[in-house]
């Protein structure tokens, strides 16, 4: 793994830029890793990665009774417990975020949720895909928490829409001094495969695609290098590469 | 504005302290201001009943608009109570956090400790109120 500086929002941001995907749980593991560093020594982190193998990501408090654990084995999916909150998350043809930092770098969730996701907007505007942000008073969650169904089916406040539809899913963790939103930018494919694991009745999922948006092919890279030009929107020093390889060792230990 | 009581006690971290009917046993929870920041709390997760907990660490959490947040002990002490009403229904710390939405009940190990707890003008000081 491989990281780079930037100084804005008055500290130095590490952006990891991952060429290979991970396992769903090197990937949760390395999130939680960058969160204890946030926590314990005020770093700030950037990660952009993807999951090889795709993955079945389950919100922290997510009941695992909600989902067919026969359909789950039949389909062989990778299937992992994220630290954050929320529903289910299908991890396949998308990029994959993470901010980790100290919680005074933007405030409050509802702040961090709208600073995250506005440089997220600026990044897929780059692109020319017509991101804006859901109304600040996030719609009641309850309900679509109690029914099985993805992430993508309901949007809080903050939260990166297109057209009244999702386009990023994300969630957090917050501890006493840092937090930690994740979350996956959508390039194609679809979230079906949560209803098709899920037990009962599911919420149905209104996400859609960078593809499906700008009717063509979109790379990780080219959504990589945009959300990398958003957070270097406030630098202030020439980005330096250092070497990440320890963190990525201990995690793997 | 958020609803900050006098005879309560408060944590950095936006939990209260109320006394009991037993001067060795404090009902916890989070406070209005808490709960209105967090948004509709979906979820909450607590020690059992017996549980020993250090002050300042962590001991639970609560998830509300896809963040979970620690919750963090304003004593050392044990675990007396916990409100398992939460468990069907844990927007009652949206609707009464100081009365239904109450989280758990400890007897405190060291009663001086409650102190070093912020008062109502310290609290609502620090959340800038």
């Amino acid at each position: 793994m491989r990281l780079r500086l930037i100084e804005a929002d008055g500290l130095s941001w590490k952006l990891l830029l991952e060429p290979h995907g991970r396992s769903g749980a090197e990937n949760m593991a390395l999130d939680a890793a960058l969160l204890d560093r946030a926590d314990c020594m005020g770093e700030a982190f950037l990660r952009l990665y993807r999951f090889d193998p795709p993955c079945l990501s389950l919100g922290r408090n997510e009941p695992t009774a909600r989902y067919d654990r026969s359909a789950i084995a039949r389909l062989a999916l990778d299937v992992v417990r994220r630290p954050t909150g929320g529903c289910a998350v299908w991890h396949e043809h998308e990029v994959t975020y993470a901010v980790a930092a100290p919680i005074a770098t933007f405030g409050g969730l509802r702040e961090a949720y709208r600073a995250i996701h506005t440089r997220l907007s600026a990044a897929l505007q780059s692109l020319g895909v017509d991101a804006t942000l859901a109304l600040a008073r996030p719609r009641l969650p309850s309900p679509a928490f109690h029914r099985p169904g993805p992430c993508f089916a309901t949007p809080v406040g903050g939260e990166v829409l297109v057209a009244g539809r999702k386009l990023v899913g994300s969630a957090q963790v917050r501890k006493r001094n840092a937090f930690l939103q994740h979350g996956s930018i959508l390039l194609d494919g679809s979230q079906e495969i949560v209803s098709l694991v899920s037990r009962g009745s599911s919420v149905v999922s209104r996400e859609t695609t960078l593809s499906s948006e700008l009717r063509r092919h979109v790379s990780f890279d080219e959504v990589a290098d945009a959300i990398v030009a958003a957070w270097d929107a406030g630098a202030t020093s020439t980005p330096s590469l250092l070497d990440l390889a320890p963190l990525a060792a201990a995690v793997k230990s | 504005m958020a609803n900050i009581p006098t005879d309560l006690r408060y944590t950095a971290e936006h939990e209260y302290v109320k006394q009991t009917g037993d001067t060795a046993i404090v009902q916890v929870g989070i406070t209005d201001y808490a709960q209105g920041e967090l948004g509709d709390v979906v979820y909450v997760d607590l020690p059992k009943v017996g549980a020993a907990l250090q002050r300042g660490a962590a001991f639970g959490t609560i998830e509300a608009v896809k963040a979970v947040s620690e919750l963090y002990a304003p004593a050392s002490g044990t675990v007396t109570e916990v409100n398992q009403a939460l468990e069907g229904d844990p927007a009652l710390v949206n609707r009464d956090p100081y009365g239904a939405g109450w989280m758990i009940k400890l007897r405190v190990k060291s009663p001086p400790e409650l102190d070093a707890l912020l008062s109502s003008d310290a609290y609502k000081k620090k959340i800038g109120q």
